[in-house]
């Protein structure tokens, strides 16, 4: 039950993210991508501040304590604004959004597989494999389908 | 040269997925807010100094657009916090494809009725058939 409502809320954020996408990209095109890249960040920083503040209990363990490598989250989210930027220039959408799913899926698996950064370790079963062919396809479709919404914009 | 930014761009797409695989167990040491703000306080430094650096000169100003195009920060930390809290439960690879059936699921039903200004643009029946593999890859992944 629990899995099904934490699937549910995955779901959710990756909505989320694909409507922040596309406001970030009008955006972009209005005052620049780092602009409106520090305005999502920034944003984001001060809104989860104001829910720190009245809403987080106290834990003791803090930021400063745990090890720094910890930290770098944000070092792996921001380089791939800035690669995207450039890449859909040069290889346009089709592509760079079947390699960042690639790319996504590939180092999950091997995160869960060996329960790096200290995640619990998740063996790559074989249903698992049989999530990834049906991946396979979906990214097939997807392919395909962002290459017609290419040749729309174009015409 | 193609190839070789189309390995970059895997490249950032791992990147996503350590990120998250960073954020969960951070979130259970820290707490789940202060994982997220660690993403968006080091994140809003970097982007400052690359726009400070990089950004054309004359730009044109926040407060020069509508107000609706700005909400996207609002909505950031919901992906983050949703992050840190789903994948010590489900994991790293289960959380992706939740994700990417959401971005799916969204660029149908968003898309089609052009909500949240997006251009308007009508079902397609391939991102239907990719939404259909995608559930179908959670449910094997449920399976264990």
């Amino acid at each position: 039950m629990t899995t099904i409502i934490m699937i549910m809320l995955a779901v959710i954020a990756g909505a989320t993210l694909s409507v922040q996408a596309a406001l970030n990209g009008r955006l972009g095109g209005n005052v620049g991508v780092f602009k409106s890249a520090f305005l999502t960040f920034s944003v984001g920083a001060l809104i989860t501040a104001l829910l720190i503040f009245f809403f987080e209990p106290n834990h003791a363990i803090t930021l400063m304590d745990v090890p720094k490598w910890q930290l770098l989250g944000a070092l792996c989210g921001v380089p791939y604004i800035v690669i995207m930027v450039i890449a859909v220039q040069h290889i346009g959408t089709a592509l760079a959004t079947v390699a960042v799913i690639f790319g996504q899926l590939t180092m999950s698996v091997l995160i869960d597989n060996f329960g790096w950064l200290g995640n619990e370790a998740i063996t790559l079963s074989n249903s698992r494999i049989g999530a990834l062919v049906c991946l396979a396809i979906a990214l097939y479709f997807i392919h395909s389908s962002s290459k017609a919404e290419v040749k729309e914009a174009d015409s | 040269m193609q190839i070789l930014l189309i390995f970059i761009v895997v490249l950032g797409g791992m990147g996503l997925s350590v990120e998250a695989g960073l954020l969960g167990p951070l979130g259970n040491q820290v707490g789940e807010l202060w994982a997220t703000l660690s993403i968006f306080g080091v994140g809003a430094a970097l982007t400052f100094l690359l726009m400070l650096f990089f950004s054309p000169r004359n730009s044109a100003s926040f407060f020069a657009q509508p107000p609706l195009l700005l909400i996207g920060g609002v909505l950031g930390p919901i992906y983050v916090i949703v992050l840190t809290v789903v994948t010590p439960v489900i994991g790293v690879a289960m959380t992706m494809i939740g994700i990417l059936a959401g971005q799916v699921f969204k660029s149908l039903i968003i898309d089609h009725f052009g909500l949240f200004g997006t251009t308007e643009r009508k079902i397609d029946l391939k991102r239907i058939i990719a939404l259909a593999f995608i559930v179908l890859a959670l449910f094997f992944m449920t399976k264990g």
